[in-house]
């Protein structure tokens, strides 16, 4: 008996692999092979849209970035991926550095994706958009007492800001921003004047963190704009509760402006599939496809033809930190040094 | 007998152990270039706090998985409670799901508006609020989820072995209290501290749920250094130095195991009688056993039905199928073919006469206890080694333009499983190898049948339960498996693990919540066939 099945899986097992191979042949001709951080129903969407009108059939490999770069370094010249897409420019420019993307040159790209959002040498672009606000309890605090991201370290916030783990990249992508804008030594006495005022040890995720503002754990918050909106549209009435329970304040805006930080994508060093994978980030920053980021995902949309959603526009227009995105990548492990330091867990 | 110092067997053990543990050799031998540059600021800031974390997990982990895990074992096998058969299974249900969601499930209960919030305002009562998310509701999280672990050992053990010790005792009027201390807690340690082995194993390497609550423990600062830090060298450092912890570990373990043997010869269908007890006592302890289920199961799960009644339209479809077919058929294939290698690395190195082989084969089990993302670098990097060589010389010898053959293919994937779970397929295989009389092969060798004739004829048929249990507990964890299958896997595959984690990292924990349940669902039935097989034996 147990030979028997033996037999039979390891047949399985061989018969599996030949029709792997014999797919990768196949596939070899019009396909583009995408590996992305970005794991949304909307992407897929998306990448099914741009099958149907292109023919190119789009092969995803998900997981987080650093992995997936992890992966094409050893992959090497060997690697099977087309495109990069990451949610932040920290991780793309990372892959810049270490080799991962090449320079394109496109005019449509040029035309729909603004110059302070796509890398200098053009070998990354951003998809989408979203702002690292505060918010704050309606009922316990006025806009008027917020200003800037500098002003959290007031005393008048001791235990009321809430705010999520420094492992996580938006945190750091901030970091590395207020390294740019004021160097290591003043990002330092931010953080620590930040964790002082903390009104709990770091945790959970942002969502989390707007839900702490409504139980009263805190006053104010630093999160994403784009979990605002995941919170307001939540099938789960409590959630909505807790979305409509906070405002949203954009820091900054008499000066620098708010921070921001892209999803964006860039095509592989190696890339089997160079034409293809042009196409296919033309295809997600042209206005159709913009659209339907800006109304399905709460993300603002790059391509300057397109406008943000009603929701995000109720939030009102804004100011953004036109910082170079390179930047963020350049300071990202300086801030998570900063953070240690700090005790920001 | 003439006796050979080396044979084709160990030529064999060889070949095994090497294939397992190049991936882990690869990564081990660049502890020798020393930490990278940010080991001092690791060793200033939070290396302290890494450690000192995890070993309040360790402890903490451990006392409560041992006190669920012991005591629930002794009161259903040794005295007749309501339930009982369905309560002995339960107790085992808490292993069906991944750690990582079990915290979830719990910080959704617990949050800002979340059941016990809703539930408490619905009855009118003011709303307790109880804070989960540190390390104390970590370390009561796992070890709910991971104490059947030391349940199913420690009742093994309760039933089939000092059961007849445990009867001479009471006949001898020793009272209950004094037969537990002295007899069935002696006899059945070295099983319990098995089962406590594989809970600490979980518990170092688990990511997502410390993660999530925001404990900073070995394991999440090993992702911190190689990603956010961005020093492979460091984390490979830490890898290491937790590797380090662990052989400690395995190394008491063995040591407190000794050279005990547990061999009968005579299989034991002596049944011991089940106390009589007062009525009122039978609920309390039926009370007793029925918590850590609640606790460990059916309230995680009923929150995740709660969550997937808000989110299944959008969840369930098509592709969703697809993905759970393609998850239980890599959990299967995996599950087999490592039950293939637990058996070579037990038998093949019996089967040489090199002690040194012998001694060593035990090494190939230590992938339990490394964090699957190590595994997954470890495997990537040696294979893709062995893929351009394979480049090369097609190129060189037969001018062929072939791509990499392994990376990115379903072999890889499932062969950093069988490195990961090895020894989840080893233990039980090897504890019912215990049980079988030396004899037995010896004198089927002696009659003249060769090793491998002796092997199917008289061990295969016995160690039917040991295999039973490794196929299922493998199974089981594959299912669950979530950062090497990241990693590793095709594109064109998807299992149910990543959809969770998809949903869960984007902050749609709600949504997790079915893929969270379908891996439960699998994982169910196993563990009754699982019970069924060891009552059985």
């Amino acid at each position: 008996m147990k030979t028997i099945k033996y037999i039979i899986i390891l047949s399985v097992l061989f018969f599996s692999c030949k029709t792997d191979k014999k797919e990768v042949k196949k596939q070899k001709d019009n396909e583009v092979t995408v590996y992305t951080h970005r794991h949304y129903p909307v992407d897929q969407k998306l990448f099914a849209k741009f099958e149907e009108k292109t023919g190119i059939k789009v092969n995803v490999v998900n997981a987080k970035a650093n992995e997936l770069m992890q992966k094409m370094k050893t992959e090497g010249k060997h690697s099977k991926a087309d495109v990069l897409i990451t949610v932040d420019a920290g991780r793309l420019n990372q892959a810049k550095e270490d080799g991962l993307l090449q320079s394109i040159s496109s005019e449509k790209l040029n035309i729909q994706v603004p110059s302070h959002l796509r890398d200098v040498d053009n070998q990354w672009f951003a998809l989408t958009k979203r702002a690292r606000v505060v918010i704050y309890a309606k009922d316990r605090v006025k806009p008027e007492q917020l200003s800037t991201y500098a002003a959290l370290t007031d005393e008048k916030w001791h235990k009321k800001i809430l705010v999520r783990s420094s492992n996580n990249i938006y945190n750091q992508s901030l970091m590395a921003s207020i390294i740019a804008h004021e160097g290591v030594e003043g990002a330092t006495k931010w953080a620590n004047k930040i964790v002082k005022n903390m009104a709990r040890t770091p945790k959970g995720n942002d969502r989390d963190q707007a839900k702490a503002v409504v139980a009263g754990d805190g006053d104010i918050a630093i999160v994403n704009t784009y979990y605002i909106g995941k919170l307001l549209n939540s099938k789960n009435a409590e959630e909505v509760k807790a979305g409509k329970g906070v405002g949203v304040f954009f820091p900054n805006q008499k000066d620098r402006g708010t921070h921001v930080n892209i999803s964006g994508a860039g095509v592989t060093k190696y890339a089997p599939n160079k034409e293809n994978a042009i196409k296919f980030i033309e295809f997600l920053s042209d206005v159709a496809a913009q659209k339907v980021y800006a109304q399905v995902n709460y993300e603002y949309p790059v391509n300057p033809a397109v406008a943000p959603s009603e929701l995000l526009k109720s939030w009102g227009e804004f100011k953004e930190d036109k910082l170079i995105l390179s930047d963020l990548g350049k300071y990202n492990k300086q801030a998570v040094i900063v953070f240690d330091k700090a005790g920001w867990k | 007998m003439k006796k050979k110092y080396l044979n084709k067997w160990s030529f064999l053990t060889l070949i095994v152990i090497v294939i397992i543990i190049i991936p882990l050799l690869s990564i081990f031998l660049k502890l020798f270039s020393g930490p990278g540059e940010t080991w001092q600021h690791i060793t200033e800031t939070v290396l302290i706090e890494y450690t000192m974390n995890s070993i309040w997990l360790i402890i903490g982990c451990t006392i409560i998985s041992l006190f669920l895990g012991v005591t629930s074992a002794w009161i259903v096998s040794r005295y007749k409670i309501p339930f009982q058969n369905t309560i002995e299974w339960m107790l085992i249900l808490p292993l069906a799901i991944p750690s990582y969601i079990t915290a979830y499930a719990y910080a959704g209960i617990f949050d800002y508006g979340g059941t016990l919030e809703l539930l408490s305002k619905s009855l009118g009562f003011s709303i307790v609020k109880i804070d989960i998310m540190n390390i104390f509701g970590l370390i009561f999280v796992l070890s709910f989820s991971l104490f059947p672990y030391v349940y199913v050992s420690a009742r093994a053990v309760f039933l089939f072995q000092s059961n007849r010790l445990i009867d001479a005792s009471k006949v001898l009027g020793a009272s209950e209290l004094k037969t537990f201390f002295k007899i069935a807690l002696p006899i059945a340690r070295p099983a319990i501290v098995g089962g406590v082995f594989l809970v600490l194993m979980e518990v170092l390497n688990d990511y997502g749920a410390a993660y999530y609550y925001g404990v900073s423990t070995f394991t999440t600062g090993i992702f911190r250094t190689w990603f956010s830090l961005q020093e492979p060298k460091t984390a490979i450092y830490l890898s290491a130095i937790l590797l380090l912890f662990v052989f400690i570990l395995i190394y008491l373990e063995r040591l407190q195991r000794g050279k005990k043997s547990y061999a009968n010869n005579s299989k034991s269908t002596f049944k011991l009688a089940k106390l009589p007890i007062k009525k009122s006592e039978k609920y309390l302890l039926f009370g007793f056993v029925s918590l850590p289920i609640i606790l460990g199961f059916i309230l995680p799960v009923l929150q995740l039905i709660y969550w997937s009644l808000l989110t299944y339209s959008d969840v369930l479809n098509t592709s969703f199928l697809t993905t759970s077919l393609q998850s239980l058929l890599i959990a299967v294939l995996t599950a087999v073919i490592t039950v293939f290698f637990a058996l070579m690395i037990l038998y093949f190195p019996k089967w040489n006469n090199s002690k040194l082989l012998k001694n060593s084969s035990k090494i190939a089990i230590l992938g339990y206890a490394i964090p699957g993302a190590v595994i997954a670098l470890g495997v990537m990097v040696t294979t893709i080694v062995f893929d351009k060589w394979l480049i090369n010389t097609m190129t060189k010898l037969f001018n062929l333009n072939i791509s990499l053959l392994l990376n990115g293919t379903l072999i890889i994937l499932v062969y950093a499983y069988l490195i990961r779970f090895i020894a989840v397929g080893f233990n039980p295989i090897e504890a019912s190898q215990l049980k079988i009389n030396k004899n037995l092969s010896e004198s089927s060798k002696l009659l003249g049948k060769n090793n491998l004739m002796s092997f199917f004829k008289i061990e295969l048929p016995l160690l039917k339960t040991g295999i039973f249990s490794a196929l299922i507990l493998v199974f089981v964890d594959v299912m669950k498996e979530l950062p090497l299958t990241l990693i590793l896997k095709p594109y064109n595959i998807n299992t149910l693990a990543v959809k969770a984690y998809e949903y869960a990292s984007d902050e749609q924990v709600m949504e997790a919540s079915i893929p969270s349940l379908f891996i439960i669902a699998t994982g169910i039935l196993p563990i009754i066939l699982l019970n069924k097989i060891i009552l059985k034996r």
